[in-house]
């Protein structure tokens, strides 16, 4: 191995307004090298990766590839130095074939090319990759999303990437298909490649990885030799200091009586019928991964999503919602986690957002004439501590944190018996998150139950008075209280079954 | 109007600016308006005559009320109806029928009331198997394309393809041809319907739907405001609004046949472009959430204006088509340039 780093980046920084995404940051990766890049959210792993495809040319600093410095304005002049990155999100077009699909740009093709001829100039960069037995004329939509993930992969190596960025290639993918992405990591090293191999899920990262860069709050934390350290290090570093004052303290007793008991949900995504209870006036975390299934039992329970079985039992009353608005009905409350694509009217002023929940409770016979609206709006602004006067602002143009309240703060316009909050402060600044976390313990106290499901987990050790851990789609186990520890959850949601040891 | 009524304490000048920054289209438009009244009263023969506006505003009046409707569909985010004239023609072929034969019972045979109904039943229907069809997911211009082409030879094929013709006297009179206080009676049914549609909008729960599912459908379905039963209400709303000014329209000919909303209609041809552009020439945001029928009220009495002038000019129908079109590509550039709304991503 050479001991000059391939690419070398050096007190890199990134602002965007007022928040410092990076902060005099540091990597390098040598060739043939396996480099883990692992970070809690907002940690500024995504920036750096934008920073090094050419995604994101406004930073401060230096960057040399191949000890020479560069700078890059657009991706494509990065994929000419050889870096590539393969998204979490997939660029395939599913309606065309697994060699079209990767001869899509066209570069090195004739101008008139069968099908036959890109299959056969697609075949090694297929085996490459692993995909020995599938056949390059096959539609991209017949393979499963791990093979998928490969096909992408076998793209960015035909156009000859030295540095490969894998974006959490295993997100989405069960055991199996995950292990066939860390063979090919593995082979494309012995290759000669070089891999950036960003993922929250630190068993991969312990499998493959020869050195670890951490970031925490935009800051590199020195690279680790992966043999050096181990799971409960890497969290210690990944986390820093304890944030804990930032969080509300939690409730003094968890009540015994149950809210509402969820039976046997079993909504897409996840893998057996969950059960559970939610006590009154607690804050209950689902804790898990993209992909763990947290979310979807949420969505589930205010109706967003199907459950095949089931049924909630809330004041005595046991049904299954169908839809939103029936959850709405019997005073489910549910702030998704995208409140751009379905939590705010973006477009619409801050007050029509605050009542839109709760139309019929501001009107008479279907008639509003603005006052009892005015005053209502007003109350629920007061307290989510949103401006006043900007109740007649569109609500696109506040920022990420006051967007947040508004999406949360109209859900107290129906006065919910129980309040669902998935991801309550993404996206979110740290003053913002602070006031969050504040009011959604002030609900509680008032006696509103409160389920949320974090991929955060700080959010997911400090806020909630109860625990329940997913894993790939499976509920792993439950604590209270005292017992929330940010190793045992983390260990939960990463590798219940010690897999990192087999 | 409350960003205006905080700056109280501004010069009028700077009030006037604030105006112009915060409603650049409105002001856009008012100020198209200004231009051509004052290049009309100069340039323009019998342009300042009681006659001439009445004209103007009775133009706007029949194309304005189906823009109205059309306003609703919008404004929910379903794009558009664009079976408007086909449900105009097969609402205006049933009012004639029942007009002429009563629907084979001679004793209802000009009998306006169940013509009417009739009429208006036809819509209702068209718009409700329309509406479930967008409701149910379907791409709105296709379902009402197809829709359209349905409407037409439904109309076609009953009529045989014939003008039916009743005679006058005849109880329709009074809405075809008859005036209340010197104005027509359609005018009065425009300025009616536009009322009740701006309070429609800004007064009900359901006109705030119109706005929140619009902005948004999905954030929309997660507040229980689906637009399954939006789209069902505003299409219904849209082909009873065409029924209505087809009813108008056929009293006013005495007669009726499958073509009239595509040749004869009006001055400029083709119903369907005409209130499209009406809604468009507004202001009205195509992708729904933002807009109001005012605009779309101010739209049509802009069109009218322009139409009127150019017939006073000598124009035939020709160029005054291509002024439409042009109306329409216009009023897309000037918002695509100045639209807040639902724009507003970041």
């Amino acid at each position: 191995m050479s001991t000059n780093p391939i690419l070398k980046i050096s007190k890199v920084s990134r602002t965007f307004g007022a928040i410092q995404a990076l902060k005099e940051a540091n990597f390098e990766i040598n060739e043939g090298e396996i480099m883990g890049l692992v970070g809690e959210n907002g940690a500024g792993k995504s920036t750096l990766v934008k920073i090094i495809s050419g995604f994101d040319p406004g930073f401060k600093g230096s960057y040399q590839i191949n000890g020479k410095e560069v700078k890059f304005e657009t991706p494509s002049q990065a994929e000419e130095s050889g870096i590539a990155i393969a998204q979490q999100e997939l660029s395939l077009i599913p309606n065309m074939s697994v060699a079209e699909n990767i001869f899509l740009t066209g570069a090195k093709v004739k101008k008139f090319a069968t099908l036959n001829t890109l299959a056969k100039m697609a075949r090694p960069y297929l085996d490459e990759v692993g995909l020995t037995e599938v056949d390059p004329t096959t539609r991209i939509n017949l393979l499963s999303v791990g093979e998928q993930h490969l096909v992408e992969v076998a793209r960015l190596i035909s156009r000859e990437a030295k540095i490969l960025i894998l974006d959490e290639p295993t997100a989405a993918l069960g055991e199996a298909e995950s292990r066939r992405i860390l063979e090919m990591v593995e082979r494309l090293a012995a290759n000669g490649k070089s891999i950036i191999y960003v993922s929250h899920r630190l068993d991969e990262i312990f499998k493959i990885t020869k050195r670890i860069t951490i970031l925490r709050d935009g800051v590199s934390q020195g690279i680790q030799e992966t043999k050096d350290i181990d799971v409960n290090k890497l969290v210690e570093i990944m986390l820093g200091r304890e944030l804990a004052n930032m969080f509300p303290s939690k409730a003094d007793h968890i009540s015994d009586d149950p809210k509402l008991e969820v039976k046997e949900l079993w909504p897409d995504g996840v893998l057996e019928p969950v059960s559970f209870s939610a006590f009154k006036g607690e804050i209950l975390g689902l804790s898990g991964q993209l992909g763990s299934g947290a979310g979807e039992v949420l969505a589930s329970i205010a109706g967003a999503l199907q459950s095949r079985s089931g049924s909630l039992t809330l004041n005595g009353e046991t049904f299954l919602p169908k839809s939103p608005s029936h959850a709405i009905k019997k005073k489910i409350a549910y702030c998704s986690s995208d409140r751009k694509k379905d939590g705010l009217f973006l477009g619409r002023p801050i007050f029509e957002n605050l009542t839109s929940p709760a139309l019929g409770a501001i009107s008479k016979y279907g008639f509003n004439f603005g006052s009892s609206e005015d005053n209502y709006s007003k109350n629920l602004a007061k307290e989510f501590l949103i401006d006043v006067k900007r109740m007649h602002d569109e609500s696109g143009l506040l920022s990420g944190g006051n967007q947040q309240k508004v999406a949360l703060g109209k859900w107290l316009s129906i006065k919910p018996d129980v309040l669902l909050v998935n991801e309550p402060t993404r996206g979110v600044d740290v003053g913002a998150k602070s006031e969050i976390y504040q009011r959604m313990r002030e609900l509680a106290a008032r006696g509103i139950t409160i389920i949320f499901a974090s991929t955060d987990i700080q959010e997911i050790t400090y806020l909630p008075d109860r625990v329940i851990t997913f894993y790939r789609g499976m509920m792993i186990d439950e604590h209270r209280l005292e017992k929330i520890k940010t190793p045992l959850i983390l260990k939960e949601i990463t590798d219940p079954f010690n897999e990192t040891n087999l | 109007m409350n960003a205006i009524i905080e700056n109280n304490q501004l010069p009028f000048s700077a009030k006037f600016l604030q105006f112009y920054k915060d409603r650049t289209l409105l002001a856009i438009l008012l100020s198209l308006f200004a231009v051509m009244f004052i290049y009309g009263i100069f340039f323009t023969e019998n342009y300042l005559t009681i006659t001439n506006f009445k004209a103007i505003i009775r133009d706007a009046a029949l194309y304005g009320i189906m823009a109205i409707g059309l306003t609703f569909v919008t404004l929910s985010g379903n794009f558009f109806l664009l079976s408007l004239k086909e449900t105009a023609s097969i609402c205006g072929v049933t009012f004639a029928m029942g007009m002429a034969t009563g629907f084979g019972s001679p004793d209802l045979a000009g009998n306006f009331l169940v013509s009417l109904l009739a009429a208006l039943a036809v819509g209702v229907v068209s718009g409700v198997i329309q509406g479930y069809f967008v409701g149910m997911g379907g791409n709105p211009i296709v379902v009402t394309l197809g829709g359209a082409g349905i409407l037409y030879g439904i109309g076609a094929w009953w009529s045989d393809n014939l003008v039916i013709n009743f005679t006058r006297p005849h109880d329709a009179e009074w809405l075809g041809t008859g005036s209340f206080l010197g104005l027509p009676s359609i005018t009065w049914s425009f300025i009616l319907i536009a009322i009740a549609a701006e309070i429609v909008l800004r007064h009900t729960n359901f006109g705030r739907k119109v706005y929140l599912v619009g902005a948004n459908k999905a954030a929309g379905k997660a507040t229980g405001h689906e637009n399954f039963s939006m789209a069902i209400i505003v299409f219904t709303i849209c082909s009873v609004c065409c029924a209505f000014v087809a009813v108008a329209f056929v009293a006013q000919m005495d007669s009726a046949q499958s073509n009239y909303f595509s040749a004869e209609f009006g001055s400029s041809g083709d119903m369907t472009i005409l209130v499209i552009a009406t809604v468009m020439v507004g202001g009205n945001s195509i992708m729904g959430g933002y807009g109001s029928t005012l605009r779309t009220s101010l739209g049509a009495i802009f069109i009218a204006m322009v139409d009127n002038m150019m017939v006073l000019q000598g124009f035939n129908s020709g160029p005054r088509i291509v002024g439409v079109g042009l109306m329409i590509v216009f009023s897309i550039i000037v918002f695509g340039l100045f639209a807040k709304g639902s724009r507003a991503q970041e």
